[in-house]
C-alpha cells in the first residue's frame, strides 16, 4: 500500500536557525487507566507512565506523555506497534482502563534550532521560557485555530503533534514565518 | 539648511539629507526628522484640511497625540496609509505623502463651503437634519453623508504586505521610554527576570529628547540616555523595543503591542513583515505614558501656526526646527515660559507672552524680562487672523477693554497638562479627580500595574526619573535621587470659557480639533438636554475621532461641567477604549489571512477528488466534494448522474469526515444508554444500531450509526458538523453528571478514512480485497460490522446504508484512505463505479426518508416529531432527554411531525424554507403549516420529492396543502416520507 | 484574554484554551426523581440560573489542555477569577471565597 504522509514539507524548512521535519514511522496510542490500577499497570506493560499532568518519560523507543489527569499519550517507533498491541490487548482484559490506536489520527513535527521557540510562539500563548516550559514538558494547547500537542525535547527543539487535517495548515502557518520573517 | 532649521540645535542628522515629496512637491529633510518637522523647517505650516468645515489647519502637536497633521502615504497600489499623522511618520529617501480632505488641492478646498455656512453645522447636525423628507434619503442625504464620511482616501486594492503576530511573557512591561520608563526600566533590569520596554516613538528618551538643556547628575540628558541605553542593550533579560505602540491593554495583564518594522524603510520589500502585533502576557505592567499638554479655547485657535507651547519646544529641541520667526504665546499655566524660553534662547522673537492670570512667579519675569519678553497679565486671545497660516492675533484685556493686534507667524498654547490614562483606563484602573492640576490621576489599580512619571502627575524629570526608578525595582531595594537642572514644573489654572467680547455664537474656539466640535457645540449640547458625559460625547462628537480625544477630552470636560453646573468629579470622564492610536487592519489580522484565516480541513481522498474536477462545498471546517460534473455538465445533470449510477450499479463515498468517537470502559454501555434514546446493552459485539442523541430539553442534537466493537468499546459516529459538540456534551456529562462510570472517550475522527460503496454491486467491488471476513449475507447481514483486513491493511467494516442500497462503510487508518480509493475506483470500472458527493449523498437519502440534523430538525424537533419514536426506549429509567420527552408541550397534539410532499405536478421542485398553508387565498397573514425542509429531482422516480415539518403532519396523509410562492401557489399532497422502495427489498441485493 | 487557573493543571493558561459552561453546582435530577418531578420543577432545573452580578460560580472546560471541566468563582462586575476548584467538590463557602479574595490581594502586593 501507498502510505499518504499528508502534509509535504518544502526545502525552505531547513534553515540554519530554524527547521521543521514531519516525524514519520510513530504509532501512536490514548491511554486511559483508572487512578488504583495505574501502579499494577506500569507495572505489567512496563510503561514508564509518568504522574504529573504535563511530564513525560523520553526515549527512543517509547516515550509516555501525561496529558491529563488519567489520561497518557503513548508515542513508540513503528516497529515495537505489533509487541505494544499485543502488551496493550493483555492490560486490556486485566484494568480497568481505554486503550485507543490513533496512530493515523495525529501528525508530528519536530521544529529545531535556536529560533524553534519564537516559531511556536508566532500562534501559541504559552510561556516557552526554559523555566517555564523546561526539557520534557508536554500539554495540548493552541495554535492559533489549531489545537495541538506540544512536548518540549530539547532546550532548542519541540515536538509538536496535531490532528491530521490540520497539519497543512500548521506547515503553511509555519512556512508563511519563515519566508516572512526570518 | 532651511529657513526654519536652527544651526546646533536638535538631534536630526544634518549630514544626512532625505528628500520626499508632499503634494507632489519635493522637500528635503535631515534622517530623523518626521513629515512634520521637515514641512516646518521648509515653512509649510499647511498640512490638512478639518473633517467637518475643512478649515485649513497645520500641526497642533508633535507627537501621536496630533489631531489636525494627518496624510496619506502612497507606496503604490494597495500600499496607501491613509489617516497617518505627519508628526510621527519619519522620513525616508522616495516617501510620497499626500495631504487629505481637500478638493482640489490644500490651498483652495472646494469642501471649505461648509465653514462659511457653519451656522447650519450645528452639534448634532446629523441627527437633526437628515430626518425628511423620507424620498430625500436615496438621492439627497445619503450620497452628501457619504460623500463627507471618513477622512482619508479608502485603500482600492489588496494589501500586499505581510503583517505578522505573535505571543510573548515577561515579568515587567514598561510602556513609555521617557525619563520615568527609562528608569523603571534600569531599576528592573537588576532582577534579572525579563523586562520589556516600549516606546512608540523611533528614539528612546521622551521628553529628554525635547528639552536638551536638562542636565541629569551634572551631565547632559542626552549623555544619560546614551548611558542609560548601553546598559539596558547590554542586559540580556531586557527587550527594547521602539516604534512599537501599546495600543490595548486588556484582562490579566495582556497588552498588545504594535511595532512598525519597515514604516521608516525607503523601498520596503513586498513579502517582508511590515508589521507585528505582540501580544505580551506581563507579570506586572509600568505605565509611564507621560502627559499631553491642553489647548487653550478660544476664537482661532485652530489657525495654522498655532499650537501647543511643547509641540514648538518639541521642534526645536528635538529637530533644530523653529516654528516661526515671531511667536506669540498664551498660556494659563507656567510651563509654557520655559517653551517661550527655549525659542527665544535660539533667537526666535517672543512678541509676548499673554497670561490668563493675574499672577505670575516672580523667576519667570526675570527670566522673560531677562530676554526682553513682554508678558501681558490677566488677558487673553479675542481673535487671530490669517487664512492659510496665523498672520497677527488680537490681544484683549476684559477688565479694562483694551485690545491689541500683534503681528506674529507662530501662537504657542498652553492650558496645563493631562496625564495619559488611556492604557490604564483600558485595564479598569480607578481614577480621581485632582483639583491642584485640574486633571484625573490613576486611583486604584484592577491589575498588576503602576503609573509612574507624569501620567501619574509626578511632573518633572527628577519627579519621573524617581518615581520610575522606585516602581522598576522588584522589591524595595531603596530610593535612588536623580539631580536635575530643571526649573520648577510649576503651577498653572484652568478656565473653562475665557472671555471675550465676541458673540459666543460668533466665535469658532475648537474643543475637538479632528471632529471639529466647538465650545459652542459642547454649550449647546447640555442646553439641548444631554447631561451625562457619554451622551454629550456622542452628540457632539468630542473625542470620537482617531485621535481619541487627546487633547480635547479635559477641555470638553471642563466645558460641560460648567455648563451643566456640577463639579467636574460628578460629570466624570468618557470611556478610553483600546486601540490608542489609529491601528491598521493588517496589524489585527497579522498573518491570518487567506488560507491561514483559518483551516480547511481536508480528508485523504480530498486530492483525488481535487484532481478529479470535483466541486467543493464547506461543512463546518472541512472541505467536501459537492458533485463530480463530467465535460459539459451542470450540477443538476451531474446529481442526476450520480444518482442514476449508485442506484443502478454502484456508487462511491468519501464519508471520512464523518465524527468518530470511541467509547470504552467496562462501563460502555451504561455510558450509552445514557447519552442515546436508544438502547445498547442487548446490541451484541459486531453489532450496529442507529443511534439518536437528545439534548437535556429533549430535541434531536445528533444522530449516527454506532457499532459495538466489543463488550466495553463501542464506535460512535456523528455527523461531520456535529462532531465537536457531540464529542463535548459526551465529556461534559461523563465528567459532570456521571463520573462514577468507568468509561473514556477518544476522539477518532481522522484515525479513520471512511468511503462508503452503496449500490447492487457493492458487494462484488470489495470481496477481491477483503481477507478475514465473511462477506455473504448470511454471515454479514444489514446493520453488522467486522474486523478484517482490505488491500493488506486493517479496516473495521461496516455493513450500512444511507442510501437504500446495498452498502458498506469501509474504515481503514486515514493514511491508507486514498491508496484505497484509488484501488476500488480502478477495479469498479467493470460496474461503472461513480464517485459522488454530498449533495448526491442528501437525495439518496431523501428517497428513502432519512433525516439531515440540522436540515429536516432545528433544534425544536423530538424523536415523535421527526417520526422516530421507534428509537427512543421506552424501557430505560434514564437517558439524557427523558425527562423533558414528558413534559405535557411535547406530548400534546398539533406540534409539527415530520412527513414527506409530492407536488402535483412532478416538475416542479420545491423550494427549501417555503411555506406551507391549508388555503392559499386566505388574507394575510396566513395560517402557515410549517415548512419545506429537504427538496430535490428525484432520477429514479422521475419527479420533485419533499420532505416538511408540518403541524399534526402525521393526521393529515393524502391532505392536499399548498405552497404560495411569488407567482402561484403549489399544490402538494401529504405522504409518509420513504419515495423510494419503501420495503426495502434493495438493501438485500445478493 | 483572561488568564485562568485549572486546578489539575495547577498552571494559570490563556483564555483561548478554554471555554465556557455556564454555571456551577447545577445537580441533575437522578433517575428516581425526574418522574416525580413536576414540569414546573423540571424547567427550574432547565432553564433557570441566577444570572449573579458579583461573584459567580461557574464552569469552564479546558479543552484544549488536560480536557478536564472545573469549577470557577468569577466576579462578573470586575472580570476578575477569585478561585477555580475541581469538579465535585462542593460548592464554596462565602468564608472560602472571602479567603481566596484576600490571598490573591495579598499575592498581588508582594509582586
Amino acid at each position: 500500500m501507498l502510505f499518504d504522509q499528508a502534509v509535504d514539507i518544502p526545502e525552505i524548512f531547513k534553515s540554519e536557525r530554524v527547521s521543521v521535519t514531519l516525524i514519520e514511522g510513530k504509532a501512536r496510542y490514548n491511554l486511559r487507566v483508572k487512578a488504583a490500577d495505574v501502579t499494577a499497570f506500569k507495572k505489567s506493560t512496563g510503561l514508564k507512565l509518568p504522574s504529573k499532568i504535563g511530564s513525560s518519560s523520553l526515549s527512543k523507543v517509547v516515550s509516555c506523555l501525561k496529558l491529563g489527569p488519567d489520561e497518557w499519550l503513548v508515542i513508540a517507533n513503528s516497529t515495537q506497534q505489533k509487541k505494544l498491541d499485543k502488551v496493550f490487548e493483555k492490560a486490556s482484559k486485566d484494568f480497568i482502563c481505554s486503550i485507543t490506536d490513533i496512530s493515523h489520527r495525529n501528525i508530528g513535527f519536530e521544529v529545531s534550532g535556536e529560533l524553534a521557540a519564537k516559531l511556536i510562539n508566532v500562534g501559541c500563548p504559552l510561556d516557552l521560557s526554559l523555566t517555564a516550559f523546561p526539557v520534557g514538558k508536554v500539554t495540548r494547547t493552541i495554535f492559533e485555530s489549531a489545537q495541538i500537542m506540544l512536548l518540549r525535547t530539547g532546550e532548542d527543539s519541540f515536538h509538536v503533534e496535531c490532528w491530521r487535517s490540520f497539519a497543512p495548515y500548521l506547515r503553511d502557518y509555519f512556512k508563511r514565518v519563515m519566508t516572512t520573517r526570518y | 539648511m532651511s529657513a526654519f532649521r536652527k544651526a546646533g540645535r536638535g538631534i536630526v542628522d544634518s549630514a544626512k539629507a532625505i528628500n520626499f515629496t508632499f503634494d507632489g512637491k519635493t522637500y528635503q529633510g535631515f534622517e530623523g526628522d518626521t513629515v512634520a518637522s521637515a514641512l516646518l523647517a521648509s515653512g509649510n505650516h499647511l498640512m490638512g484640511r478639518s473633517f467637518k468645515y475643512h478649515r485649513p489647519r497645520g500641526v497642533l502637536g508633535a507627537g501621536s497625540e496630533e489631531p489636525n497633521a494627518l496624510i496619506a502615504i502612497d507606496r503604490g497600489t494597495g500600499r496607501v496609509t491613509p489617516n497617518v499623522r505627519a508628526t510621527t511618520q519619519e522620513i525616508y529617501e522616495g516617501l510620497n505623502a499626500e495631504s487629505q480632505n481637500r478638493s482640489p488641492n490644500l490651498k483652495f478646498d472646494m469642501g471649505a463651503f461648509n465653514n462659511a455656512f457653519s451656522i447650519f453645522f450645528p452639534a448634532g447636525f446629523y441627527n437633526k437634519t437628515f430626518l425628511w423628507p423620507k424620498s430625500f434619503w436615496d438621492k439627497v442625504y445619503e450620497p452628501f453623508i457619504r460623500n463627507m464620511a471618513g477622512l482619508g482616501p479608502a485603500p482600492t486594492a489588496d494589501d500586499p504586505d505581510v503583517y505578522a503576530s505573535s505571543y510573548g511573557h515577561c515579568e515587567t512591561l514598561i510602556i513609555g521610554g521617557g525619563p520615568a520608563g527609562l528608569a523603571a526600566a534600569l531599576a528592573a533590569a537588576k532582577s534579572g527576570e525579563p523586562v520589556i520596554l516600549v516606546d512608540e516613538n523611533p528614539q528612546l528618551g521622551g521628553s529628554l529628547l525635547t528639552t536638551p538643556t536638562i542636565e541629569i547628575n551634572g551631565k547632559p540628558a542626552r549623555d544619560w540616555i546614551a548611558k542609560s541605553l548601553k546598559i539596558l542593550s547590554k542586559a540580556e533579560n531586557v527587550t527594547l523595543m521602539t516604534r512599537t505602540t501599546a495600543t490595548g491593554y486588556y484582562h490579566d495583564n495582556f497588552v498588545a503591542l504594535v511595532e512598525r518594522i519597515t514604516h521608516h524603510v525607503p523601498n520596503a520589500k513586498i513579502g517582508k513583515v511590515r508589521e507585528e502585533l505582540h501580544r505580551i502576557r506581563a507579570k506586572r505592567v509600568i505605565l509611564a505614558q507621560g502627559a499631553i499638554e491642553r489647548p487653550l479655547v478660544f476664537n482661532g485657535n485652530d489657525r495654522p501656526g498655532v499650537m501647543l507651547a511643547s509641540a514648538a519646544q518639541a521642534y526645536l529641541g528635538q529637530y533644530g526646527v523653529a516654528v516661526g520667526n515671531e511667536a506669540v504665546v498664551f498660556t494659563s499655566h507656567d510651563t509654557a515660559y520655559q517653551a517661550a524660553f527655549d525659542l527665544a534662547d535660539a533667537n526666535i522673537r517672543i512678541a509676548a507672552i499673554i497670561d490668563v492670570r493675574d499672577e505670575v512667579q516672580n523667576d519667570l519675569t526675570e527670566g522673560a524680562t531677562q530676554r526682553g519678553i513682554k508678558i501681558i497679565r490677566s488677558a487673553v486671545i479675542s481673535k487671530t487672523f490669517g487664512t492659510l497660516r496665523i498672520k497677527a492675533c488680537e490681544i484683549y484685556e476684559p477688565e479694562t477693554g483694551i485690545k491689541t493686534k500683534i503681528r506674529c507667524d507662530a501662537l504657542l498654547m498652553s492650558g496645563g497638562w493631562t496625564p495619559s490614562l488611556h492604557l490604564w483606563s483600558h485595564s479598569k484602573g480607578g481614577i480621581k479627580w485632582d483639583a491642584d492640576i485640574a486633571a484625573y490621576l490613576p486611583d486604584v489599580a484592577n491589575e498588576n500595574a503602576v503609573c509612574v512619571g507624569a501620567c501619574n502627575g509626578d511632573f518633572g524629570i527628577a519627579a519621573a526619573l524617581s518615581a520610575g526608578h522606585k516602581a522598576g525595582q522588584k522589591t524595595g531595594g531603596g530610593r535612588k535621587v536623580y539631580k536635575t537642572n530643571e526649573a520648577d514644573f510649576g503651577t498653572g489654572v484652568v478656565n473653562n470659557g475665557l472671555p471675550n467680547y465676541i458673540d459666543t455664537a460668533k466665535q469658532k474656539a475648537f474643543v475637538d480639533f479632528q471632529n471639529d466640535v466647538t465650545e459652542k457645540d459642547i454649550k449647546l449640547a447640555v442646553l439641548e438636554g444631554f447631561k451625562s458625559i457619554e451622551h454629550v460625547k456622542r452628540y457632539t462628537t468630542n473625542g470620537m475621532a482617531t485621535d481619541q480625544g487627546k487633547t480635547s477630552n479635559l477641555n470638553a470636560l471642563e466645558i460641560a461641567s460648567k455648563a451643566v453646573g456640577k463639579p467636574i468629579e460628578k460629570v466624570g470622564l468618557t470611556t478610553f477604549r483600546p486601540p490608542y492610536t489609529p491601528t491598521t487592519f493588517g496589524a489585527l489580522t497579522g498573518y491570518r489571512d487567506a488560507e491561514l484565516f483559518d483551516p480547511t480541513r481536508k480528508t485523504s481522498i480530498d486530492p483525488w477528488a481535487e484532481a478529479n474536477g470535483a466541486v467543493f462545498e464547506p461543512v463546518a471546517h472541512w472541505r467536501r466534494a459537492w458533485y463530480f460534473p463530467k465535460a459539459g455538465e451542470d450540477m443538476h445533470a451531474a446529481v442526476s448522474r450520480e444518482c442514476k449510477a449508485t442506484r443502478d450499479s454502484l456508487g462511491i463515498f468519501d464519508a471520512s469526515t464523518l465524527g468518530k468517537i470511541e467509547v470504552v470502559g467496562p462501563d460502555a454501555a451504561k455510558f450509552m444508554n445514557l447519552m442515546y434514546t436508544n438502547p445498547w446493552s442487548a446490541l451484541p459485539v459486531g453489532g450496529c444500531r442507529y443511534g439518536l442523541m437528545c439534548r437535556e430539553d429533549g430535541y434531536i442534537y445528533d444522530d449516527g450509526v454506532v457499532g459495538r466493537m466489543a463488550e466495553d468499546r463501542f464506535h460512535v459516529t456523528t455527523t461531520t458538523g456535529g462532531a465537536p459538540r457531540v464529542y463535548r456534551h459526551m465529556e461534559d456529562y461523563l465528567q459532570t453528571e456521571f463520573p462514577h462510570l468507568d468509561v473514556w472517550l477518544t476522539s477518532t475522527t481522522e484515525q479513520w478514512a471512511t468511503i462508503a460503496i452503496n449500490g447492487p454491486n457493492a458487494r462484488k467491488l470489495i470481496e477481491p480485497f477483503v481477507e478475514g471476513i465473511d462477506l455473504s449475507p448470511e454471515a454479514f447481514p444489514h446493520m453488522k460490522l467486522r474486523e478484517g483486513k482490505i488491500c493488506g491493511v486493517p479496516t473495521r467494516l461496516f455493513r450500512v446504508s444511507f442510501t437504500g442500497e446495498l452498502g458498506f462503510e469501509i474504515n481503514v487508518p486515514s493514511h491508507y484512505g486514498r491508496a484505497l480509493w484509488e484501488t476500488l475506483m480502478e477495479a469498479g470500472k467493470q460496474y461503472e463505479i461513480c464517485p459522488y458527493g454530498t449533495e448526491t449523498m442528501h437525495v439518496l437519502r431523501a428517497e428513502k426518508g432519512f433525516i439531515i440534523v440540522g436540515q429536516d430538525t432545528d433544534g425544536t424537533v423530538t424523536a415523535h416529531d421527526a417520526g422516530m419514536s421507534w428509537a427512543v426506549s421506552k424501557k430505560k429509567k434514564d437517558f439524557v432527554g427523558k425527562r423533558s420527552l414528558a413534559r405535557t408541550d411535547l406530548t400534546a397534539n398539533g406540534r409539527k411531525h415530520l412527513v414527506g410532499l409530492l407536488t402535483e405536478d412532478p416538475n416542479i421542485v420545491l423550494e427549501e424554507g417555503a411555506q406551507i398553508v391549508t388555503d392559499p387565498n386566505q388574507p394575510i397573514p396566513m395560517d402557515m403549516l410549517g415548512h419545506v425542509t429537504s427538496s430535490y429531482w428525484s432520477e429514479p422516480l422521475g419527479r420533485s420529492i419533499a420532505m416538511a415539518m408540518v403541524r399534526d403532519g402525521f393526521n393529515r396523509m393524502d391532505e392536499t396543502l399548498h405552497v404560495p410562492m411569488p407567482n402561484m401557489a403549489h399544490k402538494v399532497k401529504v405522504v409518509k416520507p420513504v419515495f423510494y422502495d419503501p420495503k426495502g427489498e434493495k438493501l438485500n441485493v445478493v | 484574554m483572561f488568564e485562568i487557573h485549572c486546578p489539575y493543571c495547577n498552571e494559570k493558561r490563556a483564555e483561548i484554551e478554554f471555554s465556557y459552561a455556564g454555571e456551577a453546582h447545577i445537580v441533575r435530577p437522578n433517575a428516581k426523581q425526574q418522574p416525580v418531578m413536576s414540569d414546573e420543577d423540571w424547567s427550574r432545573y432547565m432553564f433557570i440560573r441566577d444570572n449573579i452580578r458579583g461573584e459567580h460560580a461557574e464552569r469552564w472546560w479546558h479543552n484544549a489542555g488536560c480536557n478536564m471541566f472545573f469549577n470557577a468563582i468569577r466576579n462578573t462586575v470586575t472580570d476578575k477569577f477569585v478561585m477555580t476548584y475541581k469538579m465535585g467538590s462542593p460548592r464554596r463557602t462565602a468564608k472560602q471565597i472571602d479567603v481566596a479574595r484576600e490571598t490573591n490581594t495579598a499575592d498581588k502586593a508582594k509582586t
